[in-house]
């Protein structure tokens, strides 16, 4: 295993509780409820049937372990949770360590499940020791640019050179920012220290609106690992950059959206390209969402996408699987559970700050699951 | 002093010849040989373990050593540009300790002299206790408070107020985050100051009481008693305490991963953002892939960190044994048992 940052209140483990009763006496009939999954599935003979997005109580028992993205893990726990309601066999635990370790942690096979807002590139792929990766689309989420700045107003317009004056450090003083704030007030930029999805989005955004960020970086390719960690304060996590905004006047810092709602934070309105200024939404996330027409791992940007609507820094968090499942079981659970999540359970994203997925992408997550194999290498799901 | 020295005019004594045989016997018995085995193992075993870490250590970051050559001593850390130096990070954490030293060591005796010298009983007995309990503190508890409370503190109030103190306000330049240098070392401050005044504590009441008797009886005053009696007497147990908390705070990781502001710009003031080897260890280590530059380069941070404890240390004892003859070289362990006489 990896060292983790074991901060308490960053890493979470979701715990889906079954009563443990439950749980060792269905334990012993795994195989027999693979069966009957089988039966159900009529004239096809893969072992999991169709998947039809429902939460059929035929999923075979299985604990799920994942690790990634802290951005996906209120939408997550709360579709896990909603999951095991009628499908009380599955339990599954989940670790908010951040999206690189998400990725390193199925790399080595440790999780059953990574999950990450980039998804893996050819060069992270070749490292899986576990054979071909299949990344599917889970949730539509937004990067809130939120502020803490005593005197300042509520609808605060931010654009790229903006921006990158404040992460860059050429401004410190908010009143250069916004003349209605004080003289005096300090700018106290906060970036994540561990690389990250919503770092990615905005420094995508930077790169795309500012050329002054652009010369101060020296590449054009957005990062992972924040940029500009010599200014300002990192802090570990969404909930690290949540933390430190809150109770930091003068603070300003970029969290996922779900986490800016949860904190109550204020948010700034970021120029798009049509040049209006939109603040973070669920209506103006799905609006950057279906621009995405062409969704796939490989062509996963969302930032900056066209329209007068759009809010510019939005994303996709993608569960990163393998094509390859050891276990049948847990194969076919864990399939059924990420089809779910995708379409069905996308109920939940919306009263949590999250935009429903459109329909296109849904599609692209269940055409990645129907690939997923058994041990032997036979579809575990029929088409 | 306790321990049982030979005989005084240094001439050699031989043991009776009953006492000869009996040692010869009981050496020849297998469960002596077998305790022979078990010390002479047991010592093997720790030596054995200590060489497979310095060796580990120095296989997994012989790249980045080979890549970054000596430089890596001074040059900062910049992974899109495949730079891993140290040389931030190492003077991050040197001056996070000193600033917890310059805090915590003088508290810390004033706090110990108070409990062992000064207090009444009714009030030093629960002290005491208090200490002790607060230097089994987990680091994590006391970084999520200074997160939590001592951070908006600072920048509201306190980083602002240093700003302005004429001099002194040099060191504190800079617009004030909060997180920074200062808050790190006045966290890890908190932290080691119960572990100095805990053993500074034990190393003055192991002081002789007919040393403090004939200090009275020249008509001293208990403070008088205190400073110059008992304090010299305990000497090399408080060298002891602040050995072993400056260890601590070299060390420290998460807590100040917590309060440092994670910065990887040179510290150019106190109030600057900043980083320290254990706080980049414990942020870098679990993202870097196997395998690749950056991960040997985060063991490279763990072997300048164990270069620089030892360095610091074994500087600090040199330097205070030079003065003063040549006592027989002890860990800090020992110099505590040493004045607090065997565990009875």
């Amino acid at each position: 295993m990896p060292l983790r940052r074991r901060l308490p209140a960053l890493v979470l483990v979701a715990v889906v509780a079954v009563g443990a009763a439950a749980c060792s006496s269905s334990s012993s009939s795994s195989s027999a409820s693979t069966a009957s999954a089988a039966s159900t599935a009529g004239a096809s003979s893969a072992p999991g049937g169709t998947l039809g997005g429902t939460a059929d109580t035929t999923t075979p028992a299985a604990s799920l372990t994942g690790a990634g993205a802290s951005s996906a893990q209120p939408f997550l726990t709360r579709a896990f949770y909603d999951y095991n309601r009628t499908n009380p066999k599955l339990t599954v635990n989940y670790s908010a360590a951040g999206s690189a370790v998400g990725i390193s942690d199925i790399q080595a096979g440790t999780v059953t499940f990574g999950q990450s807002e980039i998804p893996m590139s050819a060069s992270d792929q070749a490292k899986a020791t576990g054979g071909p990766i299949l990344q599917v689309p889970i949730d539509l989420g937004g990067v809130a640019i939120s502020y803490n700045v005593p005197g300042a107003p509520t609808n605060l317009q931010l654009d790229g050179n903006q921006l990158a004056d404040i992460y860059l450090g050429t401004v410190t003083d908010w009143h250069q920012i916004d003349s209605s704030i004080p003289a005096g007030t300090t700018i106290v930029p906060v970036h994540r220290a561990d690389s990250s999805g919503p770092g990615y989005d905005l420094d995508q955004y930077l790169i795309d609106t500012s050329p002054a960020w652009v010369t101060a970086i020296g590449t054009t390719t957005a990062s992972k690992t924040w940029p500009k960690a010599n200014v300002g304060v990192g802090q570990q996590l969404n909930s690290g950059v949540a933390t430190y905004v809150k109770q930091t006047p003068g603070a300003i810092g970029f969290v996922e959206y779900a986490y800016a709602l949860q904190n109550g934070f204020t948010n700034a309105a970021l120029r798009n390209t049509s040049g209006s200024y939109v603040a973070p939404s669920i209506a103006s996330i799905a609006a950057a969402g279906s621009h995405a027409t062409d969704l796939s791992s490989a062509n996963f940007n969302i930032v900056d996408a066209p329209g007068n609507a759009t809010y510019p820094l939005a994303n996709f968090s993608w569960s990163l699987i393998y094509q390859k499942q050891k276990s049948t079981d847990t194969g076919i659970a864990l399939g059924k559970l990420l089809d779910w999540i995708a379409t069905t359970g996308q109920r939940n994203a919306q009263p949590l700050g999250y935009a429903p997925m459109p329909a296109n992408a849904q599609a692209v997550a269940h055409t990645a699951l129907l690939q997923l194999q058994g041990a032997d290498g036979s579809a575990l799901f029929a088409s | 002093m306790s321990t049982i020295a030979p005989a005084a005019n240094g001439a050699s004594w031989a043991p009776v010849d009953g006492v000869a045989a009996t040692l010869a016997d009981r050496r020849a018995r297998p469960g002596g040989r077998l305790y022979a085995a078990v010390r002479w193992g047991g010592a093997a075993l720790f030596a054995g373990v200590f060489a497979l870490l310095i060796f580990v250590l120095l296989h997994e970051s012989s790249s980045a050593f080979a890549h970054m050559g000596i430089t890596i001593l001074w040059r900062g850390w910049n992974p899109a540009k495949n730079q891993y130096g140290a040389g931030v990070f190492a003077v991050g954490t040197l001056l996070t300790t000193l600033v917890a030293l310059v805090i915590a060591v003088p508290i810390g005796l004033g706090t110990a002299t108070f409990l062992a010298e000064l207090a009444p009983r009714w009030v030093a007995a629960p002290c005491t206790v208090l200490v002790e309990f607060l230097a089994a503190v987990p680091s994590i508890v006391v970084g999520l408070w200074g997160l939590i409370v001592l951070t908006p503190l600072f920048a509201r109030h306190v980083e602002p107020f240093l700003k302005d103190v004429p001099v002194l306000g040099a060191l504190f330049h800079g617009p004030p985050l909060g997180a920074s240098i200062l808050l790190a070392g006045v966290v890890l401050a908190i932290m080691i100051l119960p572990t100095i005044v805990a053993l500074s504590r034990v190393a003055m009441s192991g002081v002789a009481l007919a040393d403090r008797e004939a200090g009275m009886a020249l008509a001293a005053t208990r403070w008088q008693v205190a400073r110059r009696v008992v304090l010299p007497g305990a000497r090399r147990g408080i060298r002891a305490a602040v050995t072993l908390a400056m260890g601590r705070a070299l060390g420290e990781a998460i807590a100040v991963a917590m309060v440092v502001g994670n910065n990887t710009a040179f510290p150019h003031s106190l109030l600057a953002p900043g980083a320290t080897l254990g706080s980049a260890i414990v942020n870098s280590f679990s993202e870097a892939n196997p395998g690749t530059l950056e991960k040997s380069g985060v063991v490279a941070l763990v072997v300048v960190l164990l270069g620089i404890s030892v360095l610091v240390n074994a500087g600090g004892q040199i330097l205070l044994r030079a003065r003063k003859g040549a006592p027989p070289p002890r860990g800090p362990v020992e110099e505590i048992l040493a004045v607090t006489g065997p565990a009875s």
